[in-house]
């Protein structure tokens, strides 16, 4: 019985680090986001990604860059451990791999285009679209993550879900973009310096 | 009669096994074992950065491999920025595709892409056929009823020869080898224009 009780103490405990919002704390999460993604002109932040495969022992990690300009200038650099960079610019996405520069004309490919608006808009964290994604609110400690289910079913053969995790002023701490197979990247931001001036030189390859 | 002989000439060629083309001579094959221990530690994620050259196209991302069991491995192949492209699994002499891109799913990239991996996971081989000089031994097998050939140098394996009518077909290179692990290993294909490139990450 005593064992009994503290399983759900410690349910009831789980339970409380992530709940769900109400309906005006949705919508005021939503215009802290929306507001602060407007205000948002230029964003560098370094970053670790962790790639989860359910095979492996531990995810694979890697750490690097980003830079972000408005409307669609976007940059991730990764130092560590390999060096890999690929701008998305305009229609274009321009790749330096180690040196090998190559570049590949999105124009023609509505899914690029369609991921290229996602990662920017993950990235300010504006993602509230009715339309496109089932979403749900949580609160989890002093922050908030939201949960979008793309509605689409095309999209969602790769990604099933973006979770976006902010903290109390709306910033994004934290992306995870979730596959079918339960497969994920989680991409989680440190220093992160909002309307910094970048050069647009730093878009080149 | 001209034809005959020049025909006759040409079969005398191709009947030659590869190694004894490349001047090597056979030995007795009862003694010995070919052991691949490059992907055979289940205890370690072998991720490779991979840059793959085909026709005049570079893609790049990370291969991915692990040994799950005794003869099962996993093998997928994601994006630097973590899209999975593909994700095979191979048991036994079975293969099965868990998961690949749409744009992907095309029958002879994976056959191609099958019998490369096959022979980067297969641990143990029997030997048919054994060759040597007096550096190296080269001893024959066959995967998928293909025959190979594996390069034993100082009790070290440095390439596998994948050969078709007594021709190179593709080219295995285990290069950098530190402890079991091939920090570089290099994949080309002479009938077709394709070279993998994997440079060790393993954390």
């Amino acid at each position: 019985m005593r064992n009994f009780v503290f399983i759900l103490f410690f349910i009831s405990l789980a339970v409380q680090a992530q709940t769900k919002m109400s309906v005006t704390e949705a919508e005021s999460l939503k215009t802290l986001v929306k507001q602060q993604a407007l205000t948002t002109k230029t964003i560098s932040s370094n970053f670790t990604q962790y790639k989860h495969l359910d095979f492996l022992s531990n995810d694979i990690v890697s750490k690097g860059k980003l830079a972000f300009k408005t409307p669609d200038l976007v940059k991730w650099e990764y130092t560590d451990p390999y060096n890999y960079v690929i701008i998305f610019k305009n229609e274009t996405l321009f790749i330096n791999d180690e040196g090998k520069k190559n570049q590949v004309n999105m124009g023609s490919n509505k899914l690029f285009k369609e991921l290229n608006g996602l990662i920017i808009n993950s990235i300010k964290g504006d993602m509230f679209d009715d339309e496109a994604f089932d979403i749900t609110y949580f609160k989890k400690d002093k922050n908030s993550q939201v949960h979008f289910i793309p509605k689409d079913k095309k999209s969602s053969k790769f990604i099933s879900e973006f979770q976006i995790t902010f903290n109390e002023k709306g910033d994004v701490l934290e992306v995870k973009m979730i596959e079918l197979s339960g497969d994920f990247t989680k991409i989680v931001f440190n220093n992160k310096e909002l309307n910094k001036p970048l050069a647009d030189a730093i878009f080149t390859n | 009669m001209r034809f005959l002989l020049i025909s006759l000439c040409f079969l005398v060629v191709s009947c030659g096994s590869y190694p004894k083309k490349q001047n090597f001579k056979a030995d007795n094959p009862a003694t010995k074992n070919i052991e691949n221990p490059y992907f055979s530690d289940g205890s370690l994620d072998y991720v490779y950065k991979a840059s793959i050259d085909v026709y005049d196209r570079n893609f790049s991302g990370l291969l991915i491999i692990k040994k799950i069991a005794e003869k099962e491995h996993r093998v997928a192949f994601t994006t630097e920025m973590g899209n999975k492209m593909f994700d095979f699994t191979f048991i036994e002499d079975d293969f099965k595709v868990n998961f690949i891109l749409d744009e992907l799913n095309k029958k002879i990239l994976i056959n191609i892409l099958k019998k490369d991996f096959k022979v980067l996971v297969t641990e143990n081989l029997i030997v048919s056929n054994s060759y040597s000089n007096n550096e190296i031994d080269v001893l024959e097998t066959s995967i998928f009823n293909k025959k190979h050939y594996y390069f034993i140098e100082d009790s070290q394996l440095t390439q596998v020869v994948n050969t078709k009518n007594g021709k190179e077909k593709v080219l295995f290179l285990f290069l950098k080898i530190n402890n079991h692990l091939a920090s570089q290993i290099e994949i080309k294909h002479s009938n077709i224009k394709l070279t993998i490139n994997l440079k060790s990450i393993t954390q």
